[in-house]
């Protein structure tokens, strides 16, 4: 009974039990109802996001933006979708083994929404000799846990020309920008390694590194002041801030600073009528041409640039 | 209802929600959506901002039926999204909404003072709004 109380429970613990083992790429799929159950399942979901946005840097803080690092789900289709390979990535993701899901149609893995989706596009894709698309897809682990991801599909030719073959591609997930920046090397990179002193941090100086990110979020017009005279202002030591801050948001200080102010400039540039120097000025840029620069770097497409294709 | 009608200056509807706004106040109503991501997210902000032309405002938000809303269209909402408004008022229906709501103003620093409410009377007095319009006359 897929809406008794028992098997939504049910569900959640098989959540529980992957986030124990560490893996939190799975979701659950959220219900029509109202009810305590349904909003636990909404809370873990949610939950889940922020752990997982945390664990690029060194955690303890939730990350504003959603970050990525790279495991990979591929699959080799026919031309019905019956799956022929699966990568162990692709395994592990499913939670099942490759002998579970060869020679199955991948629409036996999907939920009902993208199984729609995906009939509707794949007779669209099959009518040319090679074509590729990204389709968000939603498919469903062996414990009924959801995987939902933008898909890669590519459609082409057999070898010997008899038919065609689909490969599913999909990357759990590479960090950066929500928004494409036309800049693919740079997306990948994870860390530039760790070059930074190590700063052993307690309880208290997590609270303390939060609360100067919030509030340079809270602020981000004003220019921050000295490191110094900020470290003393919460109460620590200007090493501390430093590299404790670096070491919980994998960012520094100022680097923070600029790249908040540009995601709040990103809005304005295209849904506002205020010309790019006042929008510089507005967030804190002293010179337009480091904003614009500064914009580019982050966006891949200069703010003019914006403007002119959000008109 | 006739001085809410005289009030409203303009109406907007999008596919995830209906907007009403008077010289006071933004009203948005999201719409029953079975999800909402960055997408649907930069539209909601794309369209709020048109109307508002830079006016800055209070906004009453109406989450009564969000079921689903993930990290990035989140984010999206709290930072990019949040210009032009001075406060804002959550309408929730717990506890799915309440959940929703609580965790997203825990995870997101309070750039704009936020509450949620779910009366709709008190939700206008936090917004220093007169509750004398409706939108469902």
């Amino acid at each position: 009974m897929p809406n008794s109380d028992d098997f939504r429970v049910k569900r959640i613990h098989n959540m529980l039990l992957e986030m124990a083992k560490g893996n939190f790429f799975h979701s659950l799929e959220p219900s029509e109802k109202n009810d305590n159950i349904a909003s636990l399942v909404v809370m873990l979901n949610m939950v889940n996001e922020e752990i997982r946005a945390s664990f690029v840097h060194q955690g303890f803080a939730n990350a504003h933006h959603t970050p990525q690092c790279i495991i990979q789900l591929s699959l080799l289709m026919d031309a019905n979708g019956t799956i022929e390979m699966v990568t162990n990535g692709s395994c592990s993701l499913l939670s099942c083994l490759p002998k579970d899901v060869i020679g199955k149609g991948l629409t036996d893995l999907m939920t009902e929404i993208s199984r729609k989706k995906w009939a509707k596009e794949l007779s669209k894709l099959l009518k040319r000799d090679s074509s590729e698309t990204v389709l968000h897809l939603e498919l469903m682990t062996h414990q009924g846990l959801l995987l939902s991801n933008d898909c890669h599909i590519s459609v082409f030719k057999s070898l010997d020309g008899a038919g065609r073959k689909i490969l599913l591609n999909t990357v759990f997930f590479s960090k950066g920008e929500p928004f494409e920046t036309g800049r693919p090397k740079k997306t990948m990179k994870l860390t530039k390694g760790i070059k930074e002193p190590k700063v052993i941090l307690g309880p208290r100086d997590i609270q303390m590194i939060r609360d100067v990110h919030d509030m340079i979020l809270n602020n981000l017009e004003k220019d921050l002041p000295q490191l110094k005279d900020l470290a003393l202002q919460m109460g620590t030591n200007e090493y501390k801030l430093k590299y404790g801050f670096k070491q919980l948001y994998g960012i520094t200080i100022f680097r923070c600073l600029v790249q908040e102010r540009l995601r709040k400039t990103r809005t304005l540039i295209q849904h506002s009528d205020l010309s790019l120097k006042q929008i510089a000025h507005m967030t804190g840029f002293k010179s337009p041409a480091h904003f614009s620069r500064a914009f580019k770097d982050k966006y891949g497409l200069s703010p003019s640039e914006l403007r002119e294709t959000s008109r | 209802m006739l001085t809410s009608f005289q009030k409203m200056r303009k109406t907007h509807e999008n596919n995830y929600a209906i907007y009403l706004l008077t010289d006071e106040l933004l009203h948005i109503i999201y719409k029953k959506v079975s999800h909402i991501d960055l997408k649907a997210a930069e539209i909601i902000v794309r369209d709020r901002m048109q109307l508002q032309q830079g006016r800055e405002l209070p906004v009453l938000c109406d989450i009564r039926e969000v079921r689903n809303i993930n990290k990035p269209a989140r984010d999206y909402l709290a930072l990019e999204g949040s210009q032009w408004i001075t406060t804002i008022a959550f309408l929730i229906d717990p506890p799915i909404t309440d959940v929703i709501s609580s965790i997203y103003l825990e995870t997101h620093p309070k750039s704009v003072p936020t509450r949620s409410f779910t009366n709709k009377s008190e939700a206008l007095a936090f917004l220093g709004v007169e509750d004398d319009y409706n939108d469902k006359p």
